[in-house]
């Protein structure tokens, strides 16, 4: 076997396949860009929650925020278009951090809305990757999301007793020990979610705090229930 | 913690963490919250073991691949009817871990992305590329395309058609350690004073290594270490055709190993079989 032919028959095929990858690798992370520019303008939108008690102001920038996931879906629609079939854990390195993020997000406005948690479905829903032929909401990916909500929250309910909100904390620890309760059902490997949820605790934690310094100084509203 | 906060406290009933117990108290199996997290229980334990299935699958594959290799080395010999027998035998133990061990893989998996799984039976994948291109440079001095050894990995079963992913990469990189091979053989070549094949395999050696220094492959981590260990494989080949030419004619071929051995070149980072 001449040079010329290792060269022809096995290199030269594997650098087009390399070629073909980065191609489409291009294509998504410039579609990426259309979906973490909303993705930003979400975050920041939600931060009001941490500066106000005012639930108008909250509605609205819950609204907002409804709106600016138009613009997501919009682009994981585009993303459908560009990722080919059957290939979806092939790139998903490209999206896996922002549609975790995008899953907080979704299940935090469900949260000040509702109060209740998201289901994947519903979160799949929002973010525009239901029924896709080729992209789908990975279970991992929302756990993620729904993780970073107990972070988020627990800062929330250290900023509602600032600005005098004493029922939030209640909710936000109600709310957030079912969730523990039921990340502690799952068998999780020594993977990267299993490193998140043992983060879990800490947020638990400091939400008990505040609401033992609210018990402790007799400021919980109709102590033990709490208003959904 | 909240036993010393409580003390300090006195009478008062109230803990740190008093109302988490309060609502992990009145959860039941009807939550539901606990309900939606038993159904995703379910499906990351049905993915884990699947995961863990393929990996013991790979692993077999392995064990099995690296008794081929050393099998294969034994066709060095004089011998040309052990040599048939050894490349027949080998032939058919390499068809074996096609038709039935990946076919397993392949047919857990012809259901989900096998992307998400390609990582668990990865290193099974390449040890046997690295045992069938070592095969068919024995068999027939050459190595086969991806798209032909692709071929080996189409089944079809009761009608239904499926195949097994197999990525270039893999491919590339086992030719990377089948390079490996190709330097023990150098070596041992020299042993039984085989001088011509000496020089056939590294020549052989310096086309692939030509292939990897041609190929531009951004992300890809293990391309670049095992690029490295197959030029210190080539550096030891190169030295032993050099040491043939220049001192041959001083000391008896079967000696010259000693020579070469002797010299402070330690590339042995792939552990090959024993």
């Amino acid at each position: 076997m001449s040079s010329d032919n290792i060269l022809e028959n096995i290199f030269t095929p594997f650098q087009e396949c390399i070629n073909n990858e980065q191609d489409v690798r291009e294509e998504i992370r410039n579609i990426m860009k259309d979906i973490e520019k909303p993705l930003r303008e979400i975050v920041t939108t939600l931060q009001i929650i941490h500066r106000t008690h005012n639930g108008e102001e909250i509605s609205a920038a819950c609204f907002a925020a409804r709106e600016l996931f138009e613009s997501v879906r919009a682009g994981y629609e585009k993303l459908d278009g560009v990722v080919p079939a059957g290939q979806y854990y092939r790139y998903n390195d490209h999206w896996r951090f922002a549609t975790q993020r995008l899953c907080f997000l979704a299940a935090l406005i469900i949260f000040l809305e509702k109060g209740f948690l998201v289901d994947k479905e519903t979160t799949a829903q929002i973010l525009g990757l239901h029924e896709k032929s080729r992209l789908h909401l990975d279970l991992e990916d929302y756990l993620m999301g729904l993780l970073n909500l107990a972070t988020e929250l627990s800062r929330f309910a250290v900023n509602s007793v600032t600005y005098g909100d004493y029922n939030r904390p209640l909710q936000i620890s109600k709310f957030v020990a079912e969730l523990n309760a039921g990340f502690r059902l799952l068998n999780l490997k020594n993977d990267s979610l299993r490193k998140r949820f043992d983060a879990l605790k800490y947020d638990v934690k400091k939400i008990e705090e505040v609401v033992y310094d609210l018990s402790l100084r007799g400021l919980v509203p109709n102590r033990g229930e709490v208003v959904e | 913690m909240s036993r010393n906060r409580n003390s300090r406290h006195g009478k008062s009933k109230i803990t740190v963490g008093e109302k988490g117990r309060q609502v992990l108290e009145n959860i039941d199996e009807n939550n539901r919250v606990i309900k939606m997290f038993l159904g995703f229980r379910k499906e990351l334990d049905e993915k884990h073991d699947r995961y863990e299935k393929i990996v013991k699958l790979s692993r077999d594959i392995t064990i099995e691949n690296k008794r081929i290799i050393f099998l294969l080395h034994s066709t060095n010999t004089d011998i040309e009817g052990k040599r048939e027998a050894v490349l027949d035998e080998a032939c058919k133990r390499l068809k074996v871990i096609t038709d039935e061990n990946f076919k397993t893989i392949a047919s857990i998996l012809k259901d989900f992305d096998s992307y998400q799984y390609q990582k668990a039976y990865t290193s099974g994948l390449q040890e046997f590329i690295e045992a069938l291109v070592f095969y068919q440079f024995l068999h027939s001095n050459k190595i086969e395309s991806w798209e032909s050894i692709n071929k080996f990995f189409q089944y079809e079963q009761d009608g239904e058609k499926f195949s097994l992913l197999f990525p270039q990469l893999d491919f590339i990189l086992g030719i990377a350690d089948f390079t490996g091979e190709l330097m023990r053989r150098c070596i041992n070549n020299l042993g039984v004073g085989n001088v011509s094949d000496c020089f056939k395999t590294c020549n052989f050696v310096k086309d692939i290594y030509t292939g990897f220094l041609g190929i531009i492959n951004p992300g890809a981590k293990e391309m670049g270490r095992k690029t490295y260990v197959l030029k210190q494989s080539l550096a030891k080949m190169e030295l032993v055709c050099y040491n043939i030419q220049i001192r041959g004619s001083e000391i008896p071929k079967h000696m010259l190993v000693n020579v070469i051995e002797s010299s402070d070149m330690n590339t042995e980072e792939d552990e090959g079989f024993y």
